[in-house]
């Protein structure tokens, strides 16, 4: 994995796409914090999306929404966030690869972030197939809290963790 | 200026010299995110019902009303962390022309807030549900979504002049 990830972060910092990256960020006013605030805004639409549906099928938020309508009409908003996410994510990426790749709190992000989408897949994947799917017997309202707890969690790690990649030397000190 | 004094003394406190030279500032900075956040995706929400574009079916009074305390939520928790973080270097803040915009821009969103509920909201009871609102509630919903995505802009600016 390690070899991997080095091999990787070899062949982006060679590459003329950081070149460019590199350029944009130095030279386009205001470039880095507007890339950061896209980031920051599309986190702001998973909280406004997959979030509050979590938070509806834990029983705490939105009571008079109905959960089948509002899995259908908000998780489009995750994928299309998470797109963003992603964009915006990657300027830094190819950047400073050796930044983020060897950075022990970017691997809690991702190993956070991996569950968390699948989760939502599954959410929005059953729901797609069978409207009410999540409300139809006591097992699936069950097991629907169950992944909107553990996903909770995983989102709420994923932004802590997120803001706390610069910042990993507060937690891991270089060898 | 007895107001950079002030700055001084405040940074100068134990709580402040704590949060700026330990990991309770990243600790304070990853909550604010969290927080502004739920905030912004929240209000999004609502101002988008506003506008008109999306929970059409669903009556404006009961988004706003499951949706704004969440908001809320969200404002203070970021207003705490927010301080926390402002009171290590009040003066280096006070000054930032980034932070100085983000004020302004938060005080209009509060100005916003006001004119929603004494002008938008009354007689709200004869458009409620319909798909389709007046001119002054697209209008509320836009310049609040306008003004927080500022914030944001120039809150994460602040962070790369200080």
């Amino acid at each position: 994995m390690t070899d991997i990830l080095a091999s990787l972060s070899a062949v982006i910092a060679e590459s003329s796409v950081r070149e460019l990256v590199i350029y944009l960020l130095r030279n386009v006013p205001g470039f880095p914090p507007i890339i950061q605030t896209v980031h920051l805004l599309a986190i702001a639409a998973v909280m406004g999306s997959i979030v509050f549906i979590n938070l509806k099928i834990l029983g705490v938020a939105v009571p008079s929404q109905r959960l089948s309508e509002m899995i259908q009409r908000l998780l489009p908003w995750t994928w299309w966030a998470l797109l963003l996410l992603a964009i915006s994510g990657v300027v830094f990426i190819i950047a400073r690869p050796d930044k983020y790749f060897f950075n022990p709190v970017f691997g809690i992000k991702f190993a956070l972030l991996t569950p968390a989408v699948l989760f939502a897949w599954i959410i929005h994947r059953k729901n797609s197939s069978e409207p009410g799917y999540w409300e139809v017997s006591v097992l699936r309202r069950v097991s629907a809290r169950a992944i909107a707890a553990v996903s909770m969690i995983l989102w709420l790690g994923v932004m802590m963790a997120g803001r706390w990649i610069a910042y990993y030397d507060y937690l891991f000190w270089p060898d | 200026m007895p107001l950079d004094e002030f700055w001084d003394w405040l940074q100068n406190t134990d709580l402040a010299f704590a949060i700026g030279a330990t990991w309770w500032f990243p600790l304070l900075e990853s909550i604010h995110v969290i927080a502004l956040a739920l905030l912004v995706g929240s209000i999004v929400m609502v101002d988008l019902r506003l506008i008109g574009v999306t929970a059409r079916s669903y009556a404006l009074t009961r988004i706003s009303r499951e949706l704004v305390p969440w908001a809320w939520v969200g404002f203070v928790v970021a207003t705490i962390t927010g301080t926390g973080m402002f009171i290590s270097r009040p003066g280096a803040y006070a000054a930032n022309p980034a932070f100085q915009t983000k004020l302004v821009l938060l005080a209009l969103a509060g100005l916003n807030v006001v004119a929603f509920h004494t002008r938008v909201m009354r007689g709200v009871e004869q458009w409620d549900t319909d798909a389709l609102t007046p001119a002054s509630a697209k209008l509320a919903g836009l310049i609040s979504l306008i003004l927080w995505i500022g914030v944001v802009l120039a809150g994460r600016w602040t962070g790369h002049l200080n």
